[in-house]
């Protein structure tokens, strides 16, 4: 059982953190008593990474991208939204990362070239010297996406640079810091948005393998609604058919992800929907071994082997 | 003066440009890609098929433009037939994602430049939106925090628009284009299963059913994205043009223009494409030859030998390279500078008088707002040509939606073969993206990407010649050394992409 205070602390963290207008009006009036701006304000650095979480955040439904950008009000610093620049953007970050600006959560996209520093540099650090510096002072991390997780694909065979993820990278160090995992490649933005409010409000939700048990704890395959097909060994037999898609290497029975109940972009299509097999991106091996490719396109009879 | 401009914000990214003030002005500038993780490489001895997923991963603003590249370049190793309905497929999910990224980046990445967010402080109109911002601000600024406001607050010092209805308006439109994008993703995802990164995306087609509800829901989403284009998003141009109108004479770079053609007319193989590609150099076109494509590494982070062809192409990272000051090489077309974009776009178009959608909106515009075409060379053009590329897709994508047949087949039968190699050619909405696939046994022997802000944001060539943004930069006015906001909208205008740019 919820109790008042604790359904109005919720109801704050939506109010303050995604925007006061959906909620309904004898609501709000409660809430007009409690202060907003006493949570602690999102610091987002971008690593190895291809900007795809950052652009997938953006494609939220709920909360409203105007509600990110503006009630949404802990978001001091991205790199992708940010007005300012060059010197001013960099003292900005230090003075945070010194803890000269208050609390904030660390929100880091891309991996961490950890044998090559040169190979991700911000102003005048490595991406590396800023993480190394922020884990003295913040509260915790949200690594978003396969990159900040787990390297993801500039981890994959072929690292040139030592790509790993943020908690690996930590722990190398001795660092013991709350680092929560959101994979997938891109995230999907509702696991980011729903475990940051959680966080701030409520605290550190329940985890498995570091990742919000609320979408990472059953696999696409268990939940996939081609399920059926599977038990009944309808498969699809080549690219662009209907039916289980297992046979052409979907990957859904290895991945832990709530993509088959979600849905993706507006709650419309999600790639199975779209006879496209999961190709595991939100499997901390996503996209690993060379030998071990997306498709079984071979098996079928169509690639003359 | 040495200034450093990085880390520059609101581009995709990690780039600084390091700048050399004399007087006033930009009398050298370097452009330094400070991020690198080696794609190549990691593509060497994959399975062919896994590419157009793997290259998507250069970069999560344009995935599609990789996936669709990617997928050029297998069908012409596979030799595909691609049937019409897979065709148009990829034209929709293309097309649609131009319509996001032009969007994105008039307001997100490039409207602060120009708009003054302060003036909602003076909104005294009734609209919901406005009204919250305005609430936030105000509390925002009455607090104690140390930057409030941010991410708007703090911003370069300049000259911003100064009448507080436009500041006003175009902050409507911030807010509206981010729920516009949305919609032009969603359209691109009917068909792509998803957005950033699509998976449904194959050589030969896409995996999706052709249904009526899909083109349903798809003229829906783009035909609310080509009002906004009408109605707000080209009027909001012409208003920047209006307060800013010196910026249709700066910024220009000194080189050519390519482009490779963007959205196929049809499934045969090099079919004429909606926007035709070519070389323009001066006045005169030429056809594109990818073998006249080579990349110095002179002044960058390889010691891998400099001047190679795309076929040719190795990757052997020096981080530590004496003279060397970016991870982004140098691409040359017959040793010449090259600016792709919108504008190189636009412009090769209309020297050959192909699209004439794109002749009489360039005719047109150039008469209002008093500029001659080779005026698109410039920090206004490149942002007026962006807004004519999406008039003349958003019309083409409601047509091609047409075109696709209900119930017929998307995707080829894909047989890979044991050797093969294959280039693949679109137009990103940041320009010119080459994929090149070579395959050996099969699997992927060497796959190089020559993307478009590898051509932008290129370095000095070995021959010394600076690249297009930083000759484009090179003799700017500039009023506040530190902050340089003219050089900064002359960088925006280009909207650079790092993590293309070095992959």
């Amino acid at each position: 059982m919820v109790d008042r205070r604790t359904f109005l602390k919720l109801a704050a963290s939506l109010c303050t953190t995604f925007g006061v207008g959906s909620l309904p009006a004898p609501v709000l009036a409660a809430l007009k008593k409690i202060t907003p701006g006493a949570v602690p304000k999102l610091i987002y650095l971008q690593g190895m990474s291809c900007t795809g979480c950052s652009i997938s955040l953006l494609q939220a439904d709920s909360p409203s991208p105007l509600s990110l950008i503006t009630d949404y009000s802990q978001l001091a610093f991205h790199a992708d939204l940010s007005a300012i620049s060059g010197k001013k953007a960099l003292n900005l970050l230090e003075k945070y990362i010194n803890g000269d600006a208050g609390e904030y959560f660390l929100a880091v996209e891309g991996a961490i070239p950890e044998k090559m520093p040169e190979a991700c540099v911000i102003g005048n650090k490595t991406f590396a010297e800023h993480l190394e510096a922020a884990a003295k002072t913040m509260s915790g991390a949200i690594a978003i996406g396969a990159c900040a997780c787990d390297g993801g694909i500039p981890a994959a065979e072929g690292n040139l640079t030592g790509a790993i993820g943020l908690k690996d990278f930590y722990e190398k160090r001795g660092i013991n810091k709350l680092v929560i995992n959101i994979r997938g490649c891109s995230v999907h933005p509702d696991w980011v948005w729903h475990t940051i409010i959680h966080l701030v409000k409520i605290g550190v939700p329940e985890l498995i393998n570091d990742a919000p048990a609320l979408f990472f704890s059953r696999k696409v395959h268990e939940l996939c609604p081609r399920y059926h097909d599977f038990q009944q060994e309808i498969f699809a037999k080549k690219l662009g058919e209907k039916g289980c898609l297992f046979k052409l290497g979907c990957l859904g029975p290895d991945t832990h992800a709530d993509c088959p109940t979600r849905w993706w972009n507006g709650g419309q299509t999600w790639c199975i929907d779209s006879n496209a097999p999961c190709i595991g991106c939100a499997s901390p091996t996503f996209a690993r071994k060379k030998d071990f490719p997306f498709y079984r396109i071979s098996e079928q009879g169509h690639q003359p082997v | 003066m040495k200034i450093d401009l990085g880390p520059v914000t609101r581009i995709e990214g990690h780039l600084n440009v390091k700048t050399t003030i004399e007087n006033q002005k930009v009398v050298d500038a370097r452009c330094v890609g400070e991020m690198f993780r080696g794609f190549e490489v990691i593509l060497k001895g994959r399975d062919p098929l896994d590419a157009q997923q793997i290259t998507q991963r250069i970069c999560g603003v344009c995935p599609y433009a990789h996936a669709i590249a990617s997928s050029y370049a297998q069908e012409n190793a596979y030799k595909l037939e691609v049937p019409a309905n897979g065709r148009i497929m990829h034209n929709l999910i293309q097309g649609a994602n131009h319509l996001y990224d032009y969007l994105l980046h008039f307001y997100q990445l490039s409207a602060l430049d120009f708009v003054d967010v302060t003036a909602i402080l003076q909104y005294t109109g009734k609209d919901a939106d406005l009204l919250k911002v305005k609430g936030w601000v105000q509390y925002e600024l009455a607090s104690k925090k140390t930057f409030p406001a941010a991410p708007f607050l703090p911003r370069l010092n300049g000259d911003y628009i100064k009448d507080k209805d436009l500041n006003i308006g175009a902050l409507k439109h911030y807010i509206e284009a981010m729920e516009l994008q949305k919609k032009a993703n969603r359209a691109a995802a009917i068909f792509g299963g998803k957005f950033p990164h699509s998976t449904a995306i194959f050589p030969g087609g896409c995996t999706q059913e052709a249904r009526l509800d899909h083109i349903i829901n798809y003229q829906s989403l783009i035909g609310e994205v080509r009002e906004f284009i009408h109605n707000k998003y080209l009027p909001d141009i012409l208003a920047v043009a209006e307060g800013f109108p010196e910026y249709w004479h700066i910024g220009a770079s000194k080189g050519g223009f390519i482009s490779y053609g963007l959205l196929p007319m049809s499934s045969e193989r090099d079919s004429q494409r909606l926007l035709t590609g070519g070389i323009l150099q001066g006045d005169s076109i030429s056809p594109i030859d990818f073998g006249s494509i080579t990349q110095d590494v002179g002044y960058a982070r390889y010691s891998s030998p400099s001047g190679l062809k795309v076929s040719d192409s190795t990757l052997t990272p020096a981080p530590h390279k004496e003279g060397a000051y970016t991870w982004t090489k140098a691409p040359r077309y017959d040793g010449n500078v090259m600016e792709v974009g919108p504008a190189a776009r636009v412009l090769v178009d209309y020297h050959q008088g192909h699209n004439q959608q794109v002749k009489s909106l360039v005719n047109s515009f150039a008469t209002k707002v008093g500029i001659e075409a080779a005026d698109l060379n410039s920090v206004l053009g490149r942002h007026l040509s962006r807004a004519i590329n999406a008039v003349v897709i958003a019309d083409f994508l409601l047509a091609e939606s047409d075109r696709l047949t209900p119930g017929e087949r998307t995707m080829a039968d894909l047989s890979i073969p044991k050797e093969a190699e294959g280039y693949g050619a679109t137009e990103a909405s940041r320009g010119a993206l080459l994929h090149y696939i070579r395959i050996k046994d099969y699997k992927i022997d060497n796959y190089e990407c020559v993307v478009p802000t590898t051509w932008n944001a290129s370095p000095r060539d070995d021959r010394g010649q600076p690249g297009a943004m930083e000759s484009a930069l090179i003799g700017t006015k500039i009023s506040d050394p530190e902050d340089q906001i003219e050089s900064v909208r002359i960088i925006h205008s280009f909207d650079p992409c790092i993590a293309c740019s070095v992959h």
